[in-house]
């Protein structure tokens, strides 16, 4: 109801990738508005990763247009990405697990004095654990983080908590969920599930990768599903149901599939 | 609050080497009166700082996750190549050190190219360069010793040179070592670079995907330990006077040795430049001391080896502890 009204942030057009004899994405057009949680959906090889990968800038694309905010992008590199306001996070790479909560959280984007020295820039230390301190308090993470506390020290759901706020923090446009709740257990799935919430109330576009179809309802205003390169389906999610997304996830015909489940 | 910092203090690796490094002290002093004789000082820390320098720049470089295996055969190219220059060139003292030092920046950066562009493993890698750095230098001189430079320059006073504090003669390159280790300790945990390089070897695909210049920063720490390890060459043949095409054989597992002793971590993300320090110290004080207690030469590297592996597995300890708190 919001959606209709709100401004369209990504825009993807025809877009193609192949790697070798594989076609990986096949004509990939979508648009995704302002303030939506979008769930990408899709089993194994049907494209997803090689999607996302193009958006936030880790290979290019062979053909096809992207657009952000409405203007066409070129996205070259991961910095790129971070520049037109895409932070994605990764299932388990989004942190370096022997530095600090802190170095973590402005890890690429260091505060620094001094900043004409370059890469020997003296670390604003003060100005780095001042910020990050009130970054875990803002976001609400309800254990007391110390911000100079190791990430190996932390839970999973913990980590993808630190990982989410990172994007948060720098208020970027679009973050990109790549299966975030994978690896977790039930209650932190939970807390990782209210955080994509708490994202979208804060006026983030969400795009969430994941193979748990029960999570997607819970938390999705829209799905896209993919299939061999392509997106077969994007539907409201309060327009379908799990059954239905399952036989296009999978490409079977539905009634079998109910028949299939009535029978069980 | 003040227990919690005591028990912070305890659970760093570099507390349980200095640790070990006091027993050392205590020990070999006890055992032998000489030991702390300005003679058997001096003599320490003659050799100890260019075995000391070669180790900061490994420090980084295993903390990015990579290591290097050519520094000991980059420790005698740089001296030979540039003795030869000045004695069949008669090219200067510092035009030959500048093409030198150009040539170990030059295997520096294969080291790096061949690592992050070529994807081999950097164990692959500087070994084949090893073989191929000692192979030119033996070729270049057939084997032979240099004379390294015997007459009076500023460059061998400032790189070589020796003066006294009470009775033990010090040598520029214990100010080389503390000035370069001040430099690295800043670099490491101060600066950005430093965050990056832990990054890198803590999660390389996160910290790409923040947009750090990964192989840039590999790229450039390996010339940075190449050069060192070249600078190491050069103060140590103006010392000794001779530039010796097998000199630094066996140097890279001695300087791997010290680092990891010192509480780095060889698998990447964990460096620490003051544990570096105490590893260097601690094992050019167990060899000196092991040979002052008495111990056959030919048992020496028994004792030095067992003495690693304690280290390592104290360390494996105290980093499994401060994982479970």
């Amino acid at each position: 109801m919001v959606r209709q009204t709100t401004q369209e942030v990504l825009r993807l057009e025809n877009v193609t990738k192949s790697f070798g004899n594989v076609q990986a994405l096949n004509g990939v057009s979508l648009a995704v508005g302002d303030g939506e949680v979008v769930a990408l959906l899709g089993d194994n090889g049907a494209g997803k990763s090689t999607l996302i990968k193009a958006i936030s800038g880790l290979h290019g694309v062979d053909s096809g247009d992207i657009y952000i905010g409405g203007k066409k992008a070129e996205i070259r590199s991961a910095r790129d990405a971070m520049n037109l306001g895409i932070e994605t996070i990764h299932q388990d790479s989004s942190l370096a697990v022997d530095l600090s909560i802190a170095r973590n959280l402005f890890l690429g984007r260091e505060p620094v004095r001094a900043s004409f020295l370059g890469p020997l820039a003296p670390l604003d230390l003060a100005q780095l654990k001042r910020q990050a301190s009130e970054l875990l308090k803002r976001v609400g993470i309800k254990k007391n983080l110390d911000a100079d506390a190791p990430i190996r020290a932390l839970s999973g759901g913990e980590r993808q908590s630190i990982a989410i706020s990172r994007a948060m923090h720098f208020f970027a446009k679009i973050i990109i969920l790549d299966e975030p709740t994978n690896n977790l257990g039930v209650e932190e799935t939970h807390g990782v599930l209210n955080f994509i919430r708490e994202v979208r109330d804060a006026g983030h576009t969400v795009i969430y990768i994941t193979h748990n179809i029960h999570h997607v309802f819970q938390v999705a205003d829209r799905i896209v599903i993919m299939r061999q390169g392509t997106i077969v389906a994007d539907i409201d999610a309060a327009d379908t149901d799990i059954l239905e997304v399952e036989a296009i996830i999978t490409g079977a015909d539905r009634r079998e599939l109910a028949a299939e489940v009535r029978r069980k | 609050m003040k227990h919690s910092r005591w028990r912070a203090l305890l659970r760093k690796p570099e507390t349980s080497s200095f640790l070990i490094l006091c027993l050392a002290v205590v020990f070999f002093t006890v055992a032998n009166d000489r030991f702390l004789s300005p003679l058997n000082v001096s003599n320490l820390l003659a050799f100890l700082p260019e075995l000391g320098i070669i180790a900061l720049g490994m420090t980084l470089l295993l903390t990015a996750g990579e290591f290097d295996l050519s520094v000991g055969a980059v420790f005698a190219f740089c001296p030979v190549i540039s003795m030869l220059l000045v004695q069949h060139a008669g090219i200067d003292l510092g035009t030959a050190l500048i093409v030198g030092f150009a040539l170990t920046a030059t295997i520096g950066a294969a080291n790096g190219l061949f690592v992050t562009k070529a994807g081999i493993s950097s164990f692959l890698v500087t070994l084949s360069m090893l073989l191929l750095v000692r192979g030119c230098t033996l070729f270049a001189t057939q084997g032979f010793p240099l004379a390294s430079w015997s007459g009076e320059s500023i460059l061998q006073i400032l790189l070589a040179g020796s003066f006294y504090v009470g009775e033990v003669r010090l040598h520029a390159s214990i100010i080389w070592f503390a000035a370069l280790a001040a430099l690295m300790f800043y670099v490491l945990n101060y600066s950005k670079v430093g965050n990056w390089i832990s990054a890198i070897g803590s999660n390389r695909s996160a910290a790409v995907a923040r947009g750090v210049p990964a192989d840039a920063v590999k790229i450039g720490l390996f010339i940075v330990t190449s050069l060192l390890a070249g600078l190491a060459g050069i103060i140590s043949s103006l010392r000794i006077s001779s530039a010796s095409p097998v000199a630094g054989d066996q140097y890279e597992l001695e300087v791997i040795a010290m680092v990891v002793v010192g509480g780095t971590a060889l698998t990447g993300g964990r460096g620490t430049i003051i544990g570096t320090i105490i590893g260097v110290f601690l094992l050019r004080i167990i060899r000196n001391g092991i040979v002052l207690v008495g111990v056959p030469g030919l048992a020496f590297n028994i004792f030095v080896g067992g003495i690693i592996l304690i280290m390592l597995m104290v360390h494996s300890i105290v980093h499994k502890r401060s994982i479970r708190s």
